[in-house]
């Protein structure tokens, strides 16, 4: 009798998920590539070819380049916050395992993560106030003046900087800390045996080992910062219309440009090229992290 | 409660063929019973009435107007969804397509798009003839395509001025301004300072900063003001109209009073709120924002004026997006919103300004005499409106966002040759927006 190929059984067993992954992922993707070569106007009947145009008009798009620099801008604004200090915090934390009040620390630091985005970003928002907020009052102390956190173009990117690594700052440090448990203890030994102090075993010992943990979080935070919306809304918007400089970011603009312009074939070009951007900095981390002994 | 233990119990295990039956006739009965327990739980004579909105304000007008609807409707059940604007549109835009829209829906210039897309049924004859008799056309624009009525206005968004009467007292000013070059001056005299010359009471409140298009709806009204416009129509085409020097003028008095005489600055808190804290001496806005005060600052002394030569107006008109047997109860609910008993509720309440002509408002006037403004226009007064085409928004949105910048630009104070450079390459954006839609008028 002959026996059934091996693979049957993996393939059969993997395929309602493959099938679902297709249809929640791949389909969508490809649906996105196609529309950005339509002029696919969401409610009118003729949605003709259009080959490049969308792109050829995105280049040239004073509020796309604009919303794709804020965008960049912040997203390595975040990653080159989040990375130190959350390994920093990690590290001060797992050197504290076991002794009084190691949970609280754990807890404080991944709460901002699990805090609802919109009450957070209002919170920071009452911080950056420029009359009665108390980042203002607290340089103040310094003698330095009040600054417009929330009006001034390069200040308003700052404060969307601010409020992004506080929110992910604390997934680093509980990522960064699984990392850093497994680190096998013994490595540390002869690394104080051979003399090393303990800046030296982690300099030397514990980073090296969490590359691949490394990778995981920064390609995280990158992608997750290239699709910031609703932190740059709540920061500039007002129900009075008394709001702030409205930094643009690359969500919002094609937001703008599907839901009020009804561009969606514009927008999914937009789509597109952060798509882009975002394999092409995941390429080049995969890269910049990859394990050289491995090599 | 034995039913089920005994009946789900048995799944899964092995059983006889004739208990394999019993569980799944079992199972059967309770999904019968499930399916039909909602239907038994409320009549079948009961109608659902949707009605979205994008205007949260509006929730108890439309909860009265439905409790009125129920003398000829008994088991109607009327639900209101009102959003956030922004958000309403966008639910507009994904559910007129697909048929998913609420019974009864507002909107807004953007109807324009829906109607050349063929989304929106045409209204019964009654109807068109209710609009006929009780409007004046010039309201009805936005609900009209191709010179057939889709739609029954309701309320407008118009602006007017705001003032505060005790700052103005102060000031030594016992009237509003008159002029543009008014505003300015008044502006200067009503500003309050701190010991470093920062204002700390803005002379007048202006739309500076914020996304979306609001910024180029309020500087609209004020190159209105100083007689431009910011589009004209020549053969049923459109053309960007505000490189000119009434576009100048409009983007000097925002210079003017942010840069040069510092009469107000971005950070500074803005509209509503700024005015019914104190911290602002006067600024231009609709009529939502006396209903606002009553709720906010009741004591607040105030008084409105209409602007010197005209206004925007943005037109809210009501729409049964679904033919279908609830159809008529939809229109019967939007007549019903239009009754004068109910439009006199809808100002008194809201404070947003009815459309129907005929209407007597002298009841509402003596108690809320601030509404005079936005009804008691004068005669010569000019409403204007967004036009009914589709890119309208993507142009006031991306002049909005030039405008946002130059409006701080110090390069650009006392630079007319600058400001005219930066209207010059705002209209070439609007005109090419409207090109690609082949919308482009020829000069």
């Amino acid at each position: 009798m002959r026996s059934k190929p091996k693979w049957l059984f993996p393939v059969l067993a993997l395929l309602p998920v493959l099938g679902l992954y297709a249809c929640l992922r791949i389909y969508p993707i490809a649906e996105t590539l196609r529309l950005s070569l339509f002029k696919w106007n969401i409610i009118s009947r003729r949605k003709p070819f259009v080959g490049l145009d969308n792109f050829v008009e995105l280049m040239s798009d004073p509020l796309f380049l604009e919303a794709i620099f804020n965008t960049t801008i912040v997203a390595f604004g975040v990653l080159v916050i989040t990375i130190p200090v959350g390994l920093a915090l990690a590290a001060l934390i797992n050197g504290r395992q076991g002794l009084r009040r190691s949970g609280f620390y754990e807890t404080s630091i991944f709460l901002p993560h699990v805090v609802s985005l919109v009450p957070a970003a209002m919170a920071w928002k009452w911080i950056f106030d420029a009359r009665l907020g108390p980042l203002n009052a607290l340089i103040g102390w310094f003698g330095i003046p009040a600054q417009a956190w929330l009006f001034d173009p390069a200040l308003s990117l700052v404060c969307l900087i601010v409020l992004c690594s506080w929110q992910s700052i604390g997934y680093a440090v509980l990522i960064f800390l699984v990392g850093l448990k497994n680190v096998p203890e013994a490595l540390y030994e002869a690394a104080r045996l051979d003399g090393a102090s303990a800046l030296q075993a982690f300099r030397y010992v514990a980073i090296p080992l969490l590359r691949p943990v490394m990778l995981y979080v920064s390609v995280i935070t990158l992608i997750s910062s290239y699709n910031i919306y609703a932190q740059a809304f709540v920061l500039a918007s007002d129900v009075q219309g008394a709001p702030g400089h409205l930094v643009r970011v690359l969500v919002l603009d094609m937001l703008e440009n599907s839901f009020r312009n009804y561009r969606v074939g514009y927008a999914a070009a937009e789509a597109v090229v952060l798509l882009v951007i975002v394999l092409v900095l995941t390429g080049a981390q995969f890269r910049l992290f990859r394990d050289r002994s491995r090599a | 409660m034995d039913f089920i233990a005994t009946s789900v119990g048995t799944f899964g295990y092995p059983t006889s063929p004739g208990k394999k039956r019993h569980a799944w006739l079992s199972a059967a009965g309770l999904l019968a019973v499930a399916v039909a327990l909602p239907m038994l739980a409320s009549p079948a004579s009961a109608e659902k009435l949707t009605i979205w909105s994008g205007w949260p304000d509006l929730v108890p007008f439309y909860k009265r107007v439905g409790d009125q609807l129920k003398a000829k409707y008994p088991d109607l059940d009327i639900s209101v969804e009102a959003i956030a604007l922004r958000e309403h549109e966008k639910r507009l835009a994904l559910s007129l397509p697909s048929g998913a829209a609420g019974d009864v829906i507002e909107m807004e210039v953007e109807a324009a798009r829906y109607l050349e897309a063929g989304l929106i049924p045409e209204p019964p004859a009654s109807i068109v003839e209710f609009v006929k008799a009780n409007y004046d056309m010039t309201r009805v624009k936005t609900a009209t395509y191709e010179g057939k009525i889709y739609g029954v206005p309701l309320f407008q968004g118009q602006g007017a001025l705001f003032y505060n009467t005790d700052t103005f007292a102060k000031a030594g000013l016992n009237s509003p301004p008159k002029t543009m070059a008014d505003y300015t001056a008044y502006a200067q005299k009503l500003v309050q300072r701190d010991t470093s010359g920062a204002p700390t009471v803005s002379g007048w409140s202006l739309r500076l900063s914020g996304g979306g298009s609001g910024i180029a709806e309020k500087y609209w009204t004020i190159l209105y003001n100083f007689g431009g416009t910011l589009l004209e129509e020549k053969g049923g085409k459109w053309r960007a109209a505000y490189a000119n020097e009434a576009g100048r003028n409009a983007l000097k008095q925002y210079l003017d009073n942010v840069v040069t005489y510092r009469t107000v600055s971005p950070e500074m808190k803005a509209d509503a709120e700024a005015f019914e804290l104190g911290q602002t001496a006067m600024f231009i806005r609709e009529s939502w924002v006396i209903g606002d005060i009553a709720k906010k600052a009741p004591n607040l002394k105030y008084a409105t004026a209409p602007l010197p030569k005209g206004t925007l107006m943005v037109p809210v008109d009501l729409y049964v997006p679904n033919k279908g047997p609830k159809s008529q109860i939809a229109w019967d609910f939007v007549q019903k919103a239009n009754e004068p008993e109910n439009l006199l509720w809808l100002l008194e309440n809201t404070a947003w300004v009815p459309n129907r002509k005929g209407l007597d408002y002298s009841a509402v006037l003596g108690k809320i005499p601030q509404l005079g403004a936005f009804v008691n226009t004068p005669a010569d007064h000019v409403f204007f409106t967004v036009p009914a085409i589709s890119p309208a928004s993507e142009i006031l949105t991306r002049l909005a966002a030039r405008l946002e910048k130059a409006f701080t630009d110090k390069s650009l104070a006392g630079n007319d040759a600058g400001i005219d450079a930066f209207l010059k390459s705002a209209a070439e954006e609007s005109d090419k927006i409207l090109a690609r839609e082949d919308l482009l008028a020829k000069p």
